[in-house]
């Protein structure tokens, strides 16, 4: 919608020409009339009248609004121009029932008014401006709006991937931390924005007792208030010995990772991860948004290096995992954990010696099946 | 309980964002006082006799414990530690500061909610049944409705700026417990012969100066048509609704002018004018917001009630509250539970901080997270598992909050009157206090049983006097307060505006005169007869002859 300023006297200087003198003249005009004036005749003369100043008689008097909605339906393709005793606030309503310009009062700011114009990114119900409505944006597949988010902040800095992600989908986002070797830096960097974020810890029963000091030890360096340890249903019954690790380790990550997480999947529509491409294997092409299995994942991480990672630590004096100073780079389950060596993957002390590289909870449950299929081929 | 979407949340962010905007404008000068006025209203700020007051909405009544301790924190920080429920489902904080109410919007925010069209010439909040979704005589659950009803209306470009204020509510069942019929568009969900979903719209209802009952204008309008014939009749009311006159600018007043017949033939032509498809509920959208309000996953109900019954036997004050404050469940196993909010000599629909949070921790555990403002100004807990309410009852006890009165003489609704409120002719909560002393005595008040009271501190009828079996209005003559007594009023399915009984009493004569009306009805009723079925068969005048017996 134009903003017209004051001088431009677009209502005033128009001729008074009655709907009635239109009958006999082929002559395109236009016309100015109250927000209370009768839709339905300047309707039927629709296609004469050229533009219409529609004046409105106090701020509170709201039947302009309707008579611009009810033109544009009715087929009324002419200029719409609003007048009279407005306000910046009206502007967006303006803008929505049709209108094409609004001509400001004296001394009226356009700066006020342009800002009052882009006051909502966004509207539920349909109106005459035929903006998608939000019910429609909502209909528009998650895939499109992790494509959409991934072209907006591929390359942004971590910070404003994960204020993106705490912004835009408040209330509906957890993190997911392993409390492992890198794992201050993604806690910190969402610590900063909002300590009271869920942060889910998957408790297997079998992690390093120095991974669950340094979990208690983070959570009140960073002030962390709503850590939650999931933990394994029913393992008595599905691991009664224990091992379940050494005969089938995909079932083991299954019962104490895999179910335990989905279990609070309805809670949360986004997880913020700690991935890294630099962790190689599935993850090198990590982009920083992706959707698993209809949960947004946010990797605020993704393209770090580990120098960056380094610097971080010291730049916040973050404290480390115990277990680092050990040569374990990528912690997890101590059955299933060993030291890794520089020249390797951060993860390859991971199942070491089994082809397996994920325990599943990032990656889509077809793909774990398939993944367990092909090792068993 | 439905949970915001990002579009959700960033709406309300720029609506905060739009405010702050609005107030800065205010604070220099580029806008008048005139011009901030609705505005600010828009966004619940009141200016009331002692202070600004901020109205929040709490949407179709729902909460969870977050929102009722966001609540309670507001209350603590930028109140005096307390907050008001109000009729609509609302509450209202008294004593907040102008500076504070972005910061307070901001803490609102953060767990999904606001206080956009809690006031104004807009739609505001939607309302319904406390027991949506519970109640066994419901056709559908209307809380997915409203929350379709609470975004189409949110900033709608073409009614923001109506003749007046404006009210919806929806309920689900054939039975109203939403006063639905005092509203200006009341919908109730009901099927066709075919089986189809629709609403039975109502239009007109309204209280305050010129109370009406909603009529029915369309007895079936099809789910899909929904928003077609809201926006035809809002728009009939935008284009034609008085606005020379506040007190004529309500839609009740057009619907009377012009006569039911003539009103509903406008709305028809409007109707049929609307192109019908982008105005179409949308489909995926209802059956998304329907997802968030399945059932609650109950638990199988044991074979028999082991805690509950030895509770029942052993404690009469846990008994007396299952008969006074219990509403059944569809679900077997299981009650919703009314937490009055009217103790003895207390100030109706109040509840504190410290009270806030303990129903909050006690939703957590007995109640799935949820908790529902009433009608009634009470508070409810919808889903209790039998077993759990002697366990509940005591830590209600523990709270202050465990008054057996639900439903009876002392579950008073009243506004808050001349103690706060800007408009009032008179006091109404001192009135209530009396009323509530007045009539404490549990075994009186079990006697009586099911009767409805209100209290209004003026003519705009906060406190639904016009509607209450018995209702007291507030007036100012030369200065004094008086109060004029109504009889008759229901909110209900059979809903009636009460009759004026004669000259107004002064205050301290109100509580006797009221105990005095309730003891004729106990001389007079026939069994089985509530105060208003007796009321009705006799008519008013042995209760006239009973509150002038005295004077």
């Amino acid at each position: 919608m134009r903003l017209l300023e004051a001088g431009e006297r677009f209502g005033a200087d128009l001729p008074e020409i009655g709907l009635d003198e239109l009958a006999g003249s082929n002559a395109i005009v236009a016309l100015r009339a109250g927000g209370e004036t009768e839709a339905a005749p300047i309707l039927a003369a629709r296609e004469r009248i050229g533009r219409l100043v529609v004046a409105f008689s106090g701020f509170k008097d709201g039947r302009g609004f309707s008579l611009a909605a009810i033109l544009r339906e009715g087929g009324f393709q002419g200029e719409l121009i609003a007048t009279g005793d407005l306000i910046p606030d009206h502007a967006p309503m303006l803008a929505r029932c049709g209108f094409d310009a609004a001509e400001l009062p004296v001394g009226a700011s356009v700066e006020d008014w342009r800002r009052a114009l882009g006051s909502f990114s966004a509207a539920y119900q349909p109106a005459a401006d035929h903006a998608a409505t939000v019910w429609a944006r909502r209909g528009a597949p998650l895939k499109a709006q992790v494509e959409a988010l991934n072209a907006e902040l591929r390359d942004a800095p971590a910070s404003e991937i994960v204020q993106a992600a705490l912004t835009r989908f408040p209330g509906r986002v957890a993190v997911l931390s392993s409390f492992g070797a890198e794992a201050a830096v993604g806690l910190h960097l969402v610590a900063e924005q909002d300590a009271s974020v869920p942060v889910l810890f998957l408790d297997t029963d079998r992690h390093f007792i120095p991974t669950l000091d340094y979990r208690d030890q983070l959570t009140e360096r960073l002030g962390l208030t709503d850590v939650r340890s999931l933990r394994p249903v029913e393992a008595e019954t599905h691991d009664p010995k224990g091992d379940l690790w050494r005969s089938n380790p995909d079932a083991c990550c299954d019962l104490r990772k895999v179910k335990p997480l989905a279990s609070v999947r309805p809670d949360f529509d986004v997880l913020i991860t700690g991935r890294k491409r630099i962790h190689g294997g599935t993850r090198l092409r990590l982009p920083p948004f992706e959707l698993v299995e209809g949960q947004i994942r946010v990797n605020p991480l993704a393209n770090w290096s580990t120098d960056e990672i380094e610097a971080y630590f010291d730049a916040n004096t973050l404290p480390r995992h115990p277990l680092t100073q050990g040569g374990y780079r990528s912690i997890g389950c101590w059955p299933c954990t060993q030291p890794s060596s520089e020249d390797e993957d951060a993860r390859a002390g991971r199942w070491k010696g089994l082809d397996k590289t994920e325990c599943g909870i990032h990656m889509p449950s077809r793909w774990v099946a398939e993944e367990i299929a092909r090792r068993a081929s | 309980m439905y949970r915001y979407d990002e579009f959700d949340s960033r709406l309300v962010a720029e609506r905060i964002e739009q405010f702050s905007d609005q107030v800065a404008r205010r604070l220099d000068g580029r806008l008048t006082e005139d011009q901030f006025k609705p505005l600010r209203l828009m966004n619940g700020v009141y200016l009331q006799l002692h202070a600004y007051m901020l109205r929040v909405a709490i949407p179709y009544g729902e909460l969870n414990a977050a929102r009722l301790r966001a609540l309670a924190d507001i209350a603590r920080r930028y109140d005096k530690g307390y907050g008001h429920f109000t009729t609509r489902t609302n509450i209202q904080f008294n004593w907040p500061a102008l500076v504070d109410v972005p910061h307070i919007l901001k803490d609102l925010a953060r767990v999904e909610m606001h206080a956009i069209q809690t006031s104004g010439n807009c739609i505001r909040n939607v309302t319904t049944d406390a027991l949506a979704g519970i109640a066994a005589d419901e056709v559908e659950d209307p809380r997915p409705w409203c929350e379709l009803i609470r975004q189409w209306s949110t900033f709608h470009p073409e009614f923001t700026f109506l003749p007046r204020k404006f009210k919806i509510a929806v309920i689900g069942a054939p039975k109203d417990r939403a006063a639905m019929r005092t509203h200006d568009i009341g919908l109730e969900i009901v099927r066709d012969d075919t089986g189809a979903l629709g609403f039975r719209l109502f239009v007109g209802g309204g209280q305050g100066r010129l109370p009406h009952i909603a009529s029915e204008l369309k007895s079936f309008i099809p789910a899909e048509e929904l928003f077609a014939w809201l926006t035809a009749t809002l728009r009939v009311y935008n284009r034609h609704g008085r606005r020379d006159n506040i007190h004529k600018a309500r839609i009740k007043i057009l619907v009377a002018s012009l006569g039911l017949d003539a009103f509903r033939a406008e709305v028809e032509e409007a109707f049929a004018a609307l192109p019908k498809a982008p105005l179409a509920v949308p489909e995926a959208e209802v059956e998304r917001i329907k997802a968030y309000f399945a059932p609650r996953p109950y638990a199988a109900a044991p074979p028999r009630f082991a805690a509950f019954d030895r509770a029942l036997m052993t404690d009469p004050a846990f008994a007396r509250w299952t008969r006074n404050n219990l509403r059944p469940h569809k679900q077997p196993g299981y009650a919703a539970v009314v937490i009055s909010l009217k103790p003895v000599g207390g100030v109706p629909g109040d509840a504190t901080a410290e009270q806030m949070d303990r129903v909050a921790d006690l939703a957590e555990r007995f109640s799935f997270d949820q908790v529902r403002v009433t009608y009634e100004q009470n508070l409810l807990l919808p889903h209790v598992a039998m077993d759990d309410l002697p366990e509940l009852h005591a830590a209600l006890g523990r709270a202050g909050l465990a008054e057996a009165n639900a439903g009876l003489a002392a579950d008073i609704i009243s506004c808050p009157g001349l103690d706060y409120c800007s408009l009032a002719n008179a006091r109404s909560i001192p009135v209530a206090q009396a009323l509530s002393e007045r009539l404490s005595d549990p075994v009186f008040q079990d006697a009586v049983g099911e009767v409805r009271i209100n209290i209004s501190g003026c003519i705009n009828a906060c406190g639904h006097h016009h509607v209450g079996h018995i209702g007291i209005l507030g007036v100012d003559k030369q200065g004094e307060e008086f109060y004029q007594i109504t009889l008759g009023g229901s909110p209900d399915e059979t809903a009636s505006i009460g009759q004026i009984v004669g000259k107004g009493l002064p205050g301290e004569a109100v509580a006797p005169a009221i105990e005095r009306v309730l003891k004729a009805y106990l001389a007079r009723r026939d069994a089985g007869e509530r105060f208003i079925d007796t009321l009705r068969r006799l008519g008013a005048d042995p209760f006239k002859e009973a509150i002038y017996e005295a004077a």
